[in-house]
């Protein structure tokens, strides 16, 4: 059975998809953060020179500001772990177990933050807490000096991702629910003890693996902390990395010492988080949510209520409504005053006053080109990696899957490393190419997941069955492969649109000058003062990244059997 | 495999459910159940998706409460609908076998079996023998330390059937255990959990929509149909004289010939037969089911049995090998067939006639209420 599957299937066999995929991924991928090593070793790299090496490795590494910036990263990651732990756990435990009033709606809410970019979040949070800003407008209360300190960084960034928490764990716990907490029931276990002796240890790994995802994503922000603690000289990694790249005498080895640390630390906590989700007990528990028998709340409902509604308004509206409330007001000075509304802002967008049409048109090119040639490598490393099985294959595997656990700004780090490289005949570098690089090397584990996950779901069978129907390789793979696994490559590549269209930290450090996306038009205006602009803008950014996928969706589905 | 030698003499508690129903929303689910259940007698529940047996169940197991009617377990009423009294499942008592297992994969083998003797606070010592005791009763001694999850399927069950039984429970309940393993586990299970069962003289409600399992595990069987009980009977009662046309249909026992009463004869539906039975069988209704067993039907050995009224032409669809015989399917008319076992193979298409023994046929009267007549 195996044998007769392994080799030739489609387009006569998969090495030529191999021969295909292998070197591009290997100039995607590896080519730069191959050189974010080896810069950190040899300090004259960048001159194509392989003299010296360590010759500056202790001088960076005994940096005072290495030391701090790397204890600030685990720091800012620790804290939003525990604060997001506080939040979301029992969320989502009250979710999973009891009926919760109006639970369809909180789902769709906590879905709101993954839908704002974390620095618009930021900005938004900023004119809300500034002194002089909304809530002081309206109430009088200034809490300005929280929001710019290391807690007020937490603070936004935990309600940037404490719903990854959320669901995992009202997933896991709903899962749960129904068999496990009946046999124990029956088996003369009291709710209450049920809960601590059943529950909470199933649910343990999926909180765990969340929170490590959310520590990895925690210490990758650029935008939060750059926006609400750089200036007050609060620095991690990454915004120290950023610093060392754009501030006089730009610091090539110090950057690639301090991207090295960055990843070993994010690579630590996704092989832990693998390694819990890869194991036996929580893929057992996990999967189907059976049939689910929720709890009464009883008098505890408004309570509960009370506490879904507060951390969905702090999650999801207020940014939102903030960011909104300045790009329909003409100054921040003016306050919510009637004469103050005004359309100004947008106004001037539409007239690309500052480029900004320029930047909008920019970004979404960048955003459909990088998502259609991710989505395209992604299908093939897929096709090879799950058909396949091969020493090669799984090289290809790791290839695109290890993109997730390399931050943004290292990715940039690597990309101005190995581009400025003095023997290469061409380079990308400082054109709009190397952006579409750039994008293309963060944003390829989504496909391939995907469709990795999809493709698992299609029974050699499927494809066995139309060849004896007389279908040829490439046959097989328009007419069967790819209408089946579509929908969730489809799915794939408008998140890596979504992603790619507001990017920020790699997108300043690798931009060539004078080239302007959406997430630069934001930000500089922001430096500059022109707040009002950059909010209208992010509305922009914010309603495109929300509707394009919406809409693709009803279409595809509208579409029926077709996808 | 499963092995008791120190069967402890203690029986199981008796259950009563007395006018039960159970009602989601305006969809009744069970209607007014009565259902004795002796001290130590194994009852299966019984009948196609959806009858209601495994609402019965949970409503034994406390897992919902019910619409009308009580429920005691021994002396304790455990749930009474007219005075809000139920106590809930892990104040009953009682151990439960899942259909999907439902071993906590987070816990040995051994932590899931000891799991209801420290819920009684049951001391270690105490509990470790008894953990060992439940295992060896199933055969899995060898596994206790193991997880749940590295077992096999019929493993996994007998894990969860030594949880259900480890604290002695007054009453077993079992939903639908066998049916996610395959058939050669599920004979040879059956007869196991039918031999503990026996051996520890356990009350147990034993849930299965297969009649073999049904028949091979249960002293009683009750034959759900949505949300009632049609007969409730030793499994030899309920194939020699079941009550109803439904449970004949069931059980799949034979013929039912839907038919008009015309001086004394039987138009079958359709029109194409008279039959003439004795007198007595009919007791003057003029419309029925007749049920003729298989066991009253044989093939005609001389022709002009279907002329007198005493046989019953059908046409062979199919013929299929058996190993022993043939395994033919014959129908009668539209919707009526049957399948028949001969020695020889009887050609598709070709017309048979079935001689009826008339001291083995039933009549159910559409008129009267369903009685059970018998020549």
């Amino acid at each position: 059975m195996r044998l007769t599957h392994l080799k030739s299937r489609v387009f006569g066999s998969g090495g030529m998809i191999f021969a295909a995929v292998a070197p591009v991924l290997t100039i995607l991928v590896a080519f730069p953060l191959l050189f974010v090593v080896l810069q950190a070793i040899f300090p004259d790299i960048a001159r194509g020179i392989f003299a010296n090496p360590f010759s500056r490795f202790v001088e960076t590494l005994f940096d005072k500001h290495l030391i701090a910036w790397t204890l600030n990263t685990l720091m800012l990651g620790g804290s939003v772990v525990l604060v997001s732990s506080l939040v979301a756990v029992p969320l989502g435990i009250l979710r999973g177990l009891f009926r919760v009033p109006f639970a369809g709606l909180w789902d769709v809410v906590f879905l709101v933050p993954f839908t704002i970019p974390p620095y618009i979040a930021a900005l938004g949070w900023i004119m809300a807490l500034q002194p002089r800003g909304y809530l002081e407008q309206i109430t009088g209360l200034n809490f300005g000096g929280f929001l710019f300190s290391f807690w007020g960084v937490v603070f936004v960034m935990t309600l940037n991702v404490f719903p990854v928490v959320y669901f995992a764990v009202s997933r896991m716990v709903s899962s749960i629910g129904g068999r496990y907490l009946e046999a124990a029931r029956v088996a003369g276990c009291p709710p209450m003890r049920s809960f601590w002796r059943i529950t909470l240890p199933l649910t343990t790994p999926a909180i765990a693996a969340s929170l490590l995802l959310v520590f990895a994503m925690s210490i990758e922000e650029f935008g939060t902390p750059a926006a609400l603690a750089a200036r007050s000289g609060f620095l991690v990694l990454v915004t120290g990395i950023e610093q060392r790249l754009s501030d006089y005498p730009i610091d090539l080895p110090g950057a690639s010492l301090l991207s090295v640390i960055l990843v070993l630390i994010a690579m630590a906590a996704f092989v832990l988080q693998h390694r819990i989700v890869s194991r036996r007990d929580f893929q057992t528990v996990s999967g189907k949510p059976g049939a689910n028998r929720a709890a009464e709340l009883g008098v505890w409902r408004i309570p509960v209520v009370m506490f879904f509604a507060i951390i969905g308004f702090l999650g999801a509206v207020m940014p939102i409504l903030s960011v909104v409330l300045t790009a329909s007001t003409r100054t921040i000075s003016g306050g919510l005053t009637a004469d103050n509304f005004s359309t100004e802002n947008f106004a001037e967008i539409f007239a690309n006053s500052g480029g900004a049409m320029e930047a909008l048109g920019t970004s979404l090119s960048l955003g459909l080109g990088a998502a259609v040639i991710t989505g395209i490598l992604g299908t093939m490393t897929a096709y090879v990696v799950v058909r396949q099985r091969t020493v090669s294959s799984r090289i290809l595997d790791f290839l695109t899957l290890m993109p997730n656990t390399i931050p943004g700004v290292v990715v940039a780090v690597g990309l101005i490393l190995a581009w400025n490289q003095p023997w290469l005949p061409v380079t990308p570098y400082n054109t709009i190419g190397v952006l579409v690089l750039a994008y293309c090397c963060l944003l390829l584990p989504y496909p391939v997941r995907y469709a990795n996950a999809a493709l698992r779901q299609v029974s050699v069978s499927l494809e066995d069955a139309a060849r004896v129907a007389g279908a040829g390789g490439i046959k097989v793979f328009f007419r069967i492969l790819m209408p089946l696994i579509f929908p969730s490559i489809l799915a794939a590549m408008l998140l890596v649109f979504a992603v790619a269209a507001r990017e920020l930290v790699a997108t300043i450090l690798l931009a060539p000058i004078g080239t302007k996306t959406v997430a630069l038009f934001i930000w500089r205006q922001f430096e500059q003062g022109s707040v009002g602009m950059g909010m209208a803008m992010s509305v922009m950014a914010i309603a495109i990244t929300m509707t394009i996928p919406v809409a693709v969706a009803i279409w595809a589905r509208k579409q029926g059997r077709l996808f | 495999m499963i092995s008791a030698e120190n069967s402890a003499g203690q029986t199981g508690s008796p259950v009563v459910v007395t006018g039960t129903s159970q009602r989601f929303g305006r969809n009744t689910v069970l209607e007014a159940i009565d259902l004795a259940v002796a001290p130590g007698e194994v009852v299966a529940l019984l009948g196609p998706s959806g009858c209601g047996k495994t609402t019965l169940l949970r409503l034994l197991a406390g897992l919902s409460r019910p619409t009308t009617g009580s429920i005691h377990i021994g002396d304790q009423l455990v749930a009474d609908a007219s005075s809000g009294a139920f106590v809930p499942p892990e104040r009953r008592s009682i151990g439960m076998v899942f259909q999907d297992y439902a071993l906590w994969p987070h816990m040995t083998v051994a932590q899931n079996v000891g799991f209801p003797l420290e819920m009684q606070n049951i001391g270690r010592a105490e509990r470790d023998a008894r953990i060992a005791e439940a295992l060896g009763m199933v055969g899995l001694g060898h596994v206790a330390d193991r997880q749940p999850g590295t077992l096999s399927g019929g493993q996994q069950q007998r894990v969860a059937l030594a949880r259900a039984i480890v604290s002695r429970p007054r009453l077993v309940l079992f939903d639908e255990p066998l049916s996610n393993l395959d058939r050669e586990l599920r004979e040879s299970l059956v007869v196991d959990i039918a031999a503990l069962l026996r051996k520890l003289g356990m009350t147990a409600v034993y849930v299965t929509h297969d009649h073999g399992e049904a028949f091979a595990i249960a002293d009683r069987v009750a034959i759900l149909h949505s949300g009632h009980i049609l007969q409730i009977d030793a499994p030899e009662q309920l194939v020699g004289k079941p009550v109803s046309p439904q449970v004949v249909d069931f059980l799949k026992l034979g013929l039912v010939l839907p038919a008009e009463v015309q001086n004394g004869d039987l138009i079958i539906r359709g029109g194409k037969h008279r039959l003439s039975p004795p007198a007595g069988l009919i007791n003057g209704s003029r419309s029925g089911d007749l049920f003729l067993p298989r066991s009253a039907l044989r093939a005609a050995s001389a022709d002009g049995g279907a002329q007198k009224g005493n046989a019953i032409s059908g046409t062979v669809v199919h013929s299929m090998f058996r190993g022993d015989g043939y395994a033919v399917q014959m129908r009668f008319d539209q919707n009526i067939a049957i399948e028949m076992f001969s020695a020889t193979r009887l050609g598709d298409g070709t017309i048979h006639d079935l001689d009826i023994s008339w001291d083995r046929a039933f009549w159910y009267p559409h008129d009267a209420a369903p009685a059970l007549s018998h020549t």
